[in-house]
Order: C-alpha cells, then sequence, then structure tokens
C-alpha cells in the first residue's frame, strides 16, 4: 500500500528563498520552468549551487546554462519526522541526491509528487518547478516516465 | 633545534549530566574544568591556554572570563562535533612546539533542557534573513539532520548490501556498555528487534540508530611529559593527530559512502607510529550508528563495504576485536549537541585503567575519531600509555 501525498503546492511566505547576486538566476529560471546551473568554459564540469569560481578547477570562466533538468538518483531517504512546518505536517516524503547529466552537478531535491515506494537509487528522474512567492520556484525532482 | 616534547593528558573531567535544568552552559564548563584541575593536581593559574568551541561569536573569550582565566593561547576552531579532535590537535602541536606549556580544552551544554529533543529533525531552519550557502537550497526540500545521515547509510547499503540489522547491532552494542555505566542517560538492555521496530526518523535510520540529546561538560588538560612527572595520575600520551573535511552540505558529499577519516586517520596513524591492528580502544563519534560503520571502514580498521559483517559479529564488544564506546557513546550515554571532547575523557580513562566497569582488559592504545556536521568534518587522535 502506497502512502499518500501531502500537497506541496502552497508554502508559507518566509520559505521564499531570498537571491543574491550569484545565485538570482537559478530562481528565476526554476520560475520559467529552466533549471540554470553553472558550466565550467575552462574544465567543462558543472556546478549547482552557484559559486563565483569553478568548485572542480578554480577557474573563473563561469557561465549559466540551461540543463536537461534530467538526473539519476545519487542517494535519497524518506524523511518521517521533521518539527517544522509546514515539513511537519508534509511527512513522509523523499528527499533525493540527483546527479544530473550534467557532469559535475549535483542537486538535493524533494520528490513530493512521487509514490515514496516507487523511489530507488539509480532511478531516472526529471526537474520539476514549484513556483513559490511571486518570482521565484523551487526546484523538485520526479520519476521520470519517457 | 630543541627536540620535540612529548604531550598528554594530566586531567579529565565530567561536569554532572546527563539532565541537568538547572545549569547552563557555563557552569556545566565550570564543573568539569574544576573537577579536571582536581583530577590533576593543578592550580588554575598553570592553565595558559585555552581551547574551547560553542555557540556564538567570541564564545571562547566569555569562557576564560567566566572561568577567571587570562591564557596567551587561545583556539576556537569550530568544526562541529569534531572540533575538540581539532583542538587537540593544535594543543598537541603547540606544546609540543613550545609556544604554550598547559591547556584546558573545554565544552559545555545544556542542549536538551534549553532546546529539547529537536536537534535532529528539524529546528535547524531559517526563518528571516538569507540562509547561507547551500542551506539556501537545502532547507526547503524538508531534509533534516538525521535525513542527511540517512541518505549517506542509504548508498552504503546500495554499494556493499549493508543492512538496517546490521546497523542496529552496534546501538545494541553500545546500549551494552551503557548498562555497565551508572551514569548514562540509557542503560536498559535492548535487541535488534528493538531498534528496528523504534520509529523510522528518516529511511534506514531508525530512532534508536540516533545517538541520545542530553546535558553536559567535559573538561581536558594537556601539558608536557616534564610537567606531567609530579602530577596525580600517570599521564597518557597524546602520539599523533590529524584532521580534514570533505563537504559542509550532505549534497556536496562526492563519495557518501567514504569520509574524510580516510584522510585524517592515515595520516594520525603515521604521526603515532601505528596500525589500527594495534589499537585497543576505539572511541568513536557516533551520533548515529552509520557513523561508526563509516569511520571504522575510513580509520582502517575493516576493508571498505565489509563493516556491516564486522559489527554484526559483535567485534564493538568488550572483548571483542576493538571495544567501541565503553563509556557507552552517544548513542546511550551523553551527547550534549557536540560529543567530541567525551571520546577524549573516555580515552583517557581507559588508558589508566579508570574505566570501572567497562574497562578494557591492558588498554594501550586508543583512537578518538570525531565526526562534526554532516558527516563533514573528521578529526583523528591516537592515544597512548607509552610516550613513544
Ligand atoms: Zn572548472
Amino acid at each position: 500500500m502506497s502512502s499518500p501525498l501531502a500537497d506541496w503546492s502552497e508554502s508559507p511566505a518566509w520559505l521564499a528563498p531570498i537571491p543574491t547576486s550569484d545565485d538570482r538566476e537559478f530562481w528565476v529560471g526554476a520560475r520559467n520552468g529552466e533549471l540554470r546551473i553553472q558550466r565550467c568554459g575552462a574544465c567543462g564540469l558543472h556546478q549547482h549551487y552557484a559559486r563565483m569560481l569553478c568548485s572542480h578547477c578554480g577557474a573563473d570562466e563561469i557561465a549559466f546554462v540551461v540543463a536537461s533538468g534530467l538526473g539519476t538518483i545519487y542517494s535519497f531517504t524518506v524523511i518521517r519526522k521533521n518539527g517544522v512546518p509546514p515539513f511537519r505536517e508534509r511527512v513522509p516524503f523523499v528527499v533525493a541526491s540527483v546527479q544530473l547529466d550534467e557532469p559535475g552537478a549535483r542537486v538535493l531535491a524533494a520528490m513530493p509528487t512521487t509514490a515514496i515506494e516507487s523511489v530507488a537509487i539509480g532511478a531516472r528522474v526529471r526537474a520539476q518547478f514549484r513556483p513559490v512567492g511571486d518570482e521565484f520556484a523551487f526546484v523538485d525532482f520526479a520519476l521520470d516516465s519517457a | 633545534m630543541a627536540m620535540k616534547r612529548n604531550v598528554c593528558v594530566v586531567g579529565v573531567g565530567l561536569s554532572d549530566g546527563p539532565i541537568t535544568p538547572d545549569l547552563n552552559q557555563h557552569q556545566l564548563i565550570a564543573q568539569a574544568f574544576r573537577r579536571a584541575l582536581t583530577d590533576a593536581g593543578m592550580q588554575k593559574h598553570e592553565v595558559e591556554g585555552l581551547a574551547s568551541a560553542g555557540y556564538g561569536g567570541m564564545h571562547e573569550v566569555a569562557v576564560a572570563e567566566y572561568l577567571g582565566l587570562t591564557p596567551h593561547w587561545l583556539e576556537s576552531t569550530s568544526c562541529g562535533g569534531s572540533s575538540f579532535e581539532f583542538h587537540i590537535q593544535h594543543a598537541y602541536r603547540a606544546i609540543q612546539a613550545g609556544d604554550v606549556e598547559t591547556v584546558a580544552v573545554v565544552y559545555g551544554n545544556n542542549q536538551l533542557s534549553a532546546s529539547g529533543r529537536t536537534l535532529g529533525t528539524g529546528g535547524g531552519g531559517g526563518r528571516g534573513g538569507p540562509l547561507p550557502g547551500p542551506m539556501k537550497y537545502e532547507f526547503p526540500t524538508g531534509l533534516t539532520l538525521v535525513g542527511a545521515y540517512a541518505m549517506a547509510a542509504q548508498r552504503h547499503m546500495y554499494e556493499f548490501g549493508t543492512t538496517p540489522e546490521q546497523l542496529a547491532s552496534i546501538a545494541v552494542q553500545t546500549r551494552e556498555h551503557a548498562a555497565r555505566n551508572e551514569g548514562a542517560m540509557y542503560r536498559d538492555l535492548i535487541s535488534i528487534d528493538d531498534v528496528m521496530s523504534s520509529n523510522l526518523v528518516a529511511d534506514p535510520l531508525h530512532k534508536l540508530d540516533c545517538c541520545v540529546i542530553s546535558d553536559g561538560g567535559c573538561v581536558v588538560i594537556l601539558t608536557t611529559q616534564d610537567r606531567a612527572r609530579d602530577l596525580r595520575h600517570k599521564p597518557v600520551y597524546i602520539r599523533g593527530a590529524a584532521g580534514g573535511t570533505t563537504h559542509h552540505s550532505i549534497n556536496a558529499m562526492a563519495d557518501m559512502t567514504r569520509t574524510a577519516a580516510a584522510i585524517s586517520g592515515p595520516r594520525a596513524f603515521a604521526d603515532a607510529g601505528i596500525r589500527p591492528i594495534d589499537v585497543d580502544v576505539f572511541c568513536a563519534y557516533d551520533s548515529f550508528t552509520y557513523t561508526v560503520l563509516v569511520t571504522l571502514e575510513d580509520l582502517g580498521f575493516v576493508p571498505k563495504g565489509e563493516g556491516g559483517p564486522f559489527v554484526a559479529d559483535g567485534n564493538l564488544r568488550l572483548g571483542g576485536v576493538l571495544p567501541t564506546n565503553p563509556d557507552g557513546g552517544g548513542l546511550s550515554n551523553t551527547h550534549p549537541g557536540m560529543r567530541g571532547l567525551f571520546l577524549a575523557c573516555e580515552a583517557t580513562r581507559q588508558l589508566r585503567g579508570d574505566g570501572g566497569a567497562s574497562q578494557v582488559k591492558g588498554a594501550e592504545v586508543a583512537v578518538c575519531n570525531g565526526s562534526g556536521g554532516w558527516l563533514s568534518t573528521q578529526g583523528t587522535i591516537v592515544l597512548s600509555t607509552e610516550a613513544s
């Protein structure tokens, strides 16, 4: 029997991100349905979250690119206890560390629309976007049905 | 150039605990400090170096004032539960080099009484103000501290076939030790079934895979071999120390089955001139059962991936291949927010032969491995009854 999934569509205002100059692109991109990560022009590897330098080689030839939104679950857990609202009311839910198809970048994300029992390490997943406030969105993942 | 001086632990002190609703963190530190001075047979004015990890800016300076110390050597590396292994590493080097003679490493926290049992399952997050670095991305996923460790454990299970029952056996063996310790928070024996049937907090970790949350303070005093000669106890020597970090947030842990202990362990062992097989007592940071499993492997006590069968065979027990956390550890004895200093206290008691009902017979070499953050930082120290 599968656990019923909580509705994550409404988030309290305090949970909305406060973007900074280096990561505004990510949050605005998510609102536009795009997973924007950084690619290093020197080594060709990617990174998430946004930084001033490449965390792989140290170069400063950093530019945002639109990622495919596809990846593979590196690991995950099912959160069954969280004392902080709104998460307290959302349990149980899955949080996964997703290795993106773009080399070098991993994203930590909730998987609020995927049945808990169907999540596994190695599963293919696709990004989906959940608006928060007027300007930004969170990046979630779901099993890739394609 | 003068020869490097030998450095030793000469005093240890524990505050009251594990539940002290009437004591704040300074009181807990002061209580443990007084007991450590008495244990060493030293006067307060001899302490000329202070190391402390706590919360808030300049906490170590506030502690110095509270204790009435005016140290000329200060250390406040703050990297979570392993901070104190880093402090001992730095104090060991500074005393060795002649920068300072005597250092007190101190910690106290009324975690349980002040904040309740919320540490691992929320309460860490960000109402108001931007969250720093990766937390801005992680907090909105609902990930908890327990969840971060659970995610790493899950990867270990995937790669090596480690089972939740094997993890549970770590909690079971640690509880056997706590049963022998009158001061431990939980002393009733538990079974693997008890662990497995306790509530899942974050898969695969159950409530009994998680450390206790307590109050408590601890102080460890280090000085030179020369100064130790006319003190109360036979000195316990610091023989090796090293630390390292691989990531901050769990999502940035490139290989969730390998911590920085794989770096700090071999460096500390080489410094000490020992091999893993020489170790009689292992004081492991057991924030969660998985923390013990992965650091056992990283330190080379067992090959990578073989930690599960090793612990399931009962090797952590007194009388086992590697007696681990004879005081009952963080899993059953005490864990007031950060536990790293308690590891050095227990190692010292064991090497003095003061381990009481949990004494590891004939213990000559002990290893403490502190772990901080989200498996982020690791600090390893080697202690011995012999100077070299
Ligand atoms: Zn690069």
